[in-house]
């Protein structure tokens, strides 16, 4: 453990006060607020999440997002906020160069601290809607946002839901624990080396800077179908939202299609999806240039496995594959992104989980230059709260919380093979949420 | 064959109808296992339904539920065809709910399509008839 050792209590008085109080107020806010959703449905967290902490879904929390998000208790009076506080430890193995707010090594930070806007509003509307200040950048700005309508209808005889969602990212609206937004690992380090720097499109590219609106349909508890387009938020917007500076708000999308397709079943005891999605889009990547857009097709497939049994022993299996073909609108010159992740994880009684991921990208220019980055990690995280009988002290009984280390491994990091496990990563982390 | 032997399997032939019709009996009404029971409830019933009395989630608490009146519970929105149903819950109604919630009660909101194992279901109801006692 001697990555540990160095300067582990050495977080300054005026760290430590403004982390008390920080934390202090959100107790204080969760005395007169439950967090939303578990106090909506009068559900503990583990009824719609693995291992009783998001985001991983249960199908219960599947069918939850899918229903827009309204599913109640029948009491009415709910006040939908809730609140979030991320706060970590992270060492790499070998120093970096220091940046703006990051030492060389061994950060203690206050990763992020979230305010949502979440539950229902009608009886067929509901949100989940993310304000995020960035302990790292010292920013704050609107984070994910999905605003959906939502009703039952029966579909050539079969039980099924219809719906739209209006959000700022595509993929935030999926509700299946798979692609980029919601997938393993469900947290990471805010100042460590994530899965390196190449990515495709759908994988966060254009997260926040866009809103757009996808129609949805779930047939018979079954069948998935959605499709979508979005377009750029204008530069002003962006500011006003906390995006960034201008220079980065001036991507502008031109006509895209986003589409998912999945299939879902739920056995109570196990449960499984396999699905398939897609976003073709054409983006200037600079709109105060006359180049011209360039054109994404991106395509992914993925699958999730869910043993649920009596809740005592949980275990999941998942894993996506994005291929990523991009045309530059001047040369005509193709490059390609092709991204791997499979994970699994193992949870106890709803409180002790283990899981374990690894990644591949592979991200060729249009010479075959390879900027990719690949390796694997491994989690332990213990989640006292948040499941019948096991709730936090009065009076934040709703409080949950999860303990948890990572270990990031390298064997690849944007196409560096030689140096690669300079960059692995322990990131010990407690992520608390009112 | 002598008078002996007929008696034999005259016996024998009694024999087997009484076992038959003893596993008929069985089948149609088995008796269910209270801790097999307590798993599937566990798995298929636990994440809206509580047992500790009072504590209602999507569904109601279920604490004691059998020989109550549908739908009078306090504290918890029922639907109105819950309400109106004028059920008793006795063994035998909690086992046709069970089996199909929206064929025994049309617009009823209970989002579950239900247990078709007798077996089951005998075994879910033993766990709920232990439970309050």
């Amino acid at each position: 453990m001697l990555f540990m050792k160095k300067n582990w209590y050495t977080v300054d008085a005026g760290m430590a006060c403004k982390w008390f109080l920080i934390l202090f107020s959100l107790l204080c806010f969760e005395a007169h607020a439950l967090p939303s959703y578990a106090r909506q449905t009068g559900m503990d967290c583990a009824g719609c999440h693995v291992g009783a902490y998001g985001p991983q879904l249960t199908p219960a929390g599947i069918r939850f997002k899918i229903g827009g998000y309204t599913d109640s208790d029948g009491q009415e009076g709910k006040v939908p906020l809730s609140a979030m506080v991320v706060g970590s430890r992270t060492h790499t193995q070998v120093d970096q160069a220091p940046a703006p707010g990051i030492r060389a090594n061994n950060n203690t930070k206050m990763d992020e601290a979230s305010v949502f806007l979440a539950g229902r509003w009608t009886q067929n509307v509901g949100s989940f809607i993310q304000v995020t200040y960035d302990g790292v950048a010292k920013t704050s700005a609107l984070d994910h946002m999905d605003i959906r309508y939502a009703r039952p209808v029966e579909l050539n005889g079969k039980e099924s839901i219809i719906g739209v969602s209006v959000n700022n990212n595509p993929g935030v609206q999926d509700p299946f624990n798979t692609m980029p937004v919601w997938g393993f690992p469900y947290v990471s380090s805010p100042v460590g080396f994530g899965t390196g720097g190449a990515a495709s499109l759908i994988n966060g590219g254009l997260e926040h800077r866009v809103t757009g609106a996808s129609a949805y349909v779930f047939y018979d508890d079954a069948l998935y179908g959605e499709f979508g387009t979005y377009r750029s938020l204008s530069s002003a917007a962006q500011t006003k939202l906390g995006l960034g500076p201008v220079a980065d708000t001036n991507q502008r999308l031109g006509g895209n299609a986003y589409w998912r397709l999945g299939w879902f079943k739920d056995y109570k005891a196990q449960s499984f999806h396999l699905g398939m999605f897609g976003w073709n889009a054409n983006l200037q990547e600079d709109k105060t240039t006359p180049d011209p857009r360039n054109k994404y097709r991106d395509l992914g497939v993925d699958g999730n496995y869910q043993f649920l049994g009596t809740r005592e022993h949980v275990a999941t299996l998942g894993g996506s594959y994005i291929r990523e073909h991009k045309t530059d609108g001047t040369t005509n010159l193709v490059s390609t992104v092709d991204e791997y992740k499979l994970n699994a994880s193992y949870h106890y009684n709803q409180t002790w989980g283990m899981g374990a991921g690894v990644f591949a990208n592979k991200a060729l220019d249009a010479v075959g230059a390879d900027a990719g980055t690949r390796g694997y990690l491994w989690q332990l995280d213990w989640t006292p709260w948040g499941k019948e009988g096991h709730s936090a002290p009065a009076p934040w009984s709703a409080a949950n919380l999860r303990l948890g280390a990572q270990y990031w491994v390298y064997s690849k990091f944007n196409g560096n093979t030689a140096n690669a496990r300079d960059q692995n990563t322990l990131y010990i982390f407690a992520w608390t949420s009112f | 064959m002598s008078g002996q032997s007929k008696k034999h399997w005259i016996s024998v032939l009694g024999a087997l109808v009484f076992v038959c019709g003893a596993t008929a009996h069985v089948q149609a009404q088995p008796v269910g296992d209270a801790q097999k029971g307590a798993s599937l409830f566990a798995t298929h019933c636990a994440e809206c339904h509580s047992m500790k009395e009072g504590k209602h989630k999507k569904g109601p608490a279920l604490f004691s539920i059998l020989g109550t009146k549908a739908g009078q519970q306090a504290g918890y929105a029922y639907s109105e065809a819950m309400k109106s149903s004028n059920v008793t819950w006795t063994a035998e109604a909690l086992g046709r709910y069970v089996t199909s919630p929206k064929g025994f009660i049309p617009g009823g909101k209970m989002k579950y399509d239900g247990m078709e194992n007798p077996g089951e279901r005998a075994d879910l109801l033993a766990y709920l008839s232990s439970q309050g006692k």
